[in-house]
């Protein structure tokens, strides 16, 4: 058997039933156990793993691990995280009431994407498709008006899109998904999709 | 309208599943049905772009 990680708990409970709780310094991970064979592409796996994902954070803010962190044993966990945990705990005593929400953004104008056989080299083609991405810019005012929602991130995406990550209380989605209905109103030519609760994946470094 | 939300709700949820949270070193063999196609070192594969673009100018 393994266990396919889904995410970091301050508690056990936090984590069981619902899922298999995994002992992790003092913190636990939550996972689902498989065969050892069992290829993680799975389809049916995914979609398994996303489902008890979403259940977990109806319980309780964790730190989402991304798919395909896979463990035979606490012991291999622990090792691998061990260089983590200490931040982590931090995270999620300060964010225990928090979840993630996100915009994601059509770009006023979209980049030309580079095209791989334009470059004589890896790196100078990895280099242009990063310039590319960050060329990629939103209309200002609503870039102000998202970033007036709630603690947030800009990111840039590709050369097409850019996401915002908004850190919101668990009491205040229904709000955000209210200013996201008048961002639609103020700005009916923007195309954004704006979802979630997420757990916690982009503020975790704090 | 309801089958369309449906499915961008899902495409986001596996989005977020795939592509966000903390990526931990390891290894993960990445497959399609029953075939392994990559065996990937995550420490190297998953390094953002800035980090492959420096490691290219050295």
């Amino acid at each position: 058997m393994k266990a396919v990680i889904i995410g970091a708990h301050l508690w056990r409970d936090d984590v069981e039933p619902i899922a298999t709780a995994i002992a992790c310094g003092d913190l636990w991970l939550s996972g689902v156990e498989v065969a050892a064979d069992q290829p993680l592409g799975d389809r049916e796996l995914l979609l398994r793993v996303a489902d008890v994902r979403a259940r977990l954070l109806d319980r309780a803010t964790f730190i989402a691990i991304r798919y395909g962190f896979a463990v035979r044993e606490a012991a291999e966990a622990e090792a691998k995280c061990a260089a983590h945990l200490e931040r982590w705990r931090r995270v999620l005593e300060a964010n225990r009431d928090n979840v993630e929400m996100t915009l994601k953004v059509a770009a006023s104008a979209a980049t030309p994407r580079p095209d791989r056989h334009d470059f004589a080299g890896g790196a100078d083609y990895l280099r242009a498709l990063h310039e590319a991405t960050n060329a990629a810019e939103v209309d200002p005012g609503f870039r102000d008006a998202v970033s007036a929602i709630a603690t947030h991130r800009w990111m840039h995406r590709d050369n097409r899109s850019l996401e915002c990550a908004l850190l919101v209380g668990r009491g205040d989605v229904a709000r955000v998904r209210e200013s996201g209905e008048q961002l639609k109103r103020d700005f009916p030519d923007i195309p954004f999709l704006l979802s979630g609760p997420w757990p916690l994946e982009v503020f975790v470094d704090g | 309208m309801a089958d369309h939300e449906e499915d961008l709700s899902l495409l986001e949820t596996l989005d977020h599943l795939l592509d966000r949270g903390v990526v931990i070193a390891g290894e993960a063999v990445i497959s399609i049905g029953d075939v392994d196609l990559l065996y990937l070192g995550l420490n190297i594969v998953l390094a953002n772009v800035d980090a492959v673009i420096r490691t290219g100018q050295k």
